[in-house]
């Protein structure tokens, strides 16, 4: 009898101790995870529309069905990240994400410098070059300290009817995702 | 001897076949500690960030979400009515009361994966705060109904259970202290067909 209880204790043991390993390390091995979803979009350094549905056996996407969104995905191993869009719109925000898909920043277009989607994402030790000497084209960016090599944006935007819809479009395809030189 | 290898191999069993399907079962159904419960609303303030639990950490990549951040807003679930019953997308229900602050909101029904429904035939999807009717508090009424209603009404369709998804964006709620004075619209059955 005591042998059978003691049998089930280190079953049980055994069992808690997957679950927390298991549980801990789906984020590292999940292959279909925020990051591998952008990448089926198409390459880095440029955004692409954010739809629900994406090759088969990936879950579709749960999303604002008011909403258009734009992603892009970086490596600022070497250069920082430069985002920019032009346009007047009735709400956008966007939010960087790591390689893990943990949102590290948001901003909106009331939180923006002057409405204007414009931001930095740069590592640290370029954030120090940075505050040495500013590019004139990131003059007026709002600069993201992100530790980290590589990650991914997301615009979001509101099409508060259909009329809306194709400006939201045109601000989403003529956003910019480019290296800071 | 045999009766110990029998013993270690029940063990081993219990260990792999408990701890696979119990992380299954936390990955898949369950969304995480810190829940922001307001009513029937729910929310997840730090689901997506560096801050969130191994549990949500673990469904966010799943699922290949990006949630939103604290600066873009806040979704709020709600899966059962007042009474806690289950929501049924034939039934027609009544969201009455007013909503927290926030620049504006939006509302649609959508599935237990939290994919938003297809109201057909050309109906809107959802609704947002910009375009209800209020009454002269303020307050407002929304219908969601598979029937056609007056005033506010956010079209359904099909069977089986739903959650409704109120979206605050711009919204102070994630990290505003003050929690308790939210109000919420309550969701109230009034009728089911079927």
């Amino acid at each position: 009898m005591g042998k059978l209880i003691r049998t089930l204790m280190f079953g049980l043991v055994g069992a808690g101790l997957i679950h927390i390993a298991v549980v801990l390390l789906v984020p590292y091995y999940s292959d279909r995870n925020a990051w591998s979803r952008i990448s089926a979009y198409g390459g880095d350094w440029q955004f692409h529309t954010v739809t629900g549905e994406t090759k088969s056996g990936t879950v579709r996407l749960a999303f604002d069905p008011l909403f258009q969104a734009a992603a892009c995905r970086f490596d600022i191993t070497d250069l920082p990240a430069h985002i920019t869009g032009i346009g007047t719109l009735p709400y956008w925000s966007i939010s960087v994400y790591n390689r893990q898909g943990e949102n590290i920043y948001s901003i909106n277009d009331r939180t923006a410098i002057a409405d204007q989607l414009d931001l930095v994402v740069a590592t640290p030790l370029q954030m120090i070059e940075l505050n040495k000497s500013k590019p004139i084209s990131a003059e007026n960016s709002v600069l993201i300290e992100a530790d980290m090599d590589q990650g991914f944006v997301v615009i979001r935007s509101f099409v508060p009817d259909d009329s809306w819809s194709e400006q939201v479009a045109a601000f989403l395809k003529n956003a910019n995702c480019s290296p800071l030189l | 001897m045999l009766r110990n290898v029998f013993l270690a191999l029940i063990a081993l069993l219990i260990a792999v076949g408990g701890g696979t399907l119990s992380a299954w079962y936390a990955v898949n159904r369950f969304d995480g500690f810190n829940a922001l419960a307001i009513g029937q609303w729910t929310a997840h303030p730090d689901a997506g960030t560096p801050l969130s639990d191994p549990y949500a950490k673990a469904r966010t990549a799943r699922e290949g979400a990006f949630p939103l951040g604290s600066a873009e807003g806040l979704a709020f679930y709600a899966y059962n009515d007042d009474k806690g019953i289950a929501l049924s997308r034939q039934c027609t229900y009544s969201l009455s009361g007013n909503s927290p602050n926030s620049r504006f909101w939006t509302l649609y029904a959508a599935d237990l994966g939290l994919l938003p429904l297809d109201a057909g035939a050309g109906r809107l999807p959802a609704l947002h705060s910009r375009q209800i009717l209020r009454g002269e508090s303020g307050a407002f009424t929304v219908t969601v109904s598979p029937q056609a209603q007056p005033g506010n009404w956010l079209a359904t369709t099909g069977n089986g259970r739903m959650t409704l998804v109120m979206t605050l964006y711009d919204t102070p709620v994630g990290s505003n202290s003050g929690l308790v004075d939210m109000t919420f619209p309550a969701i109230t059955r009034i009728s089911c067909n079927g």
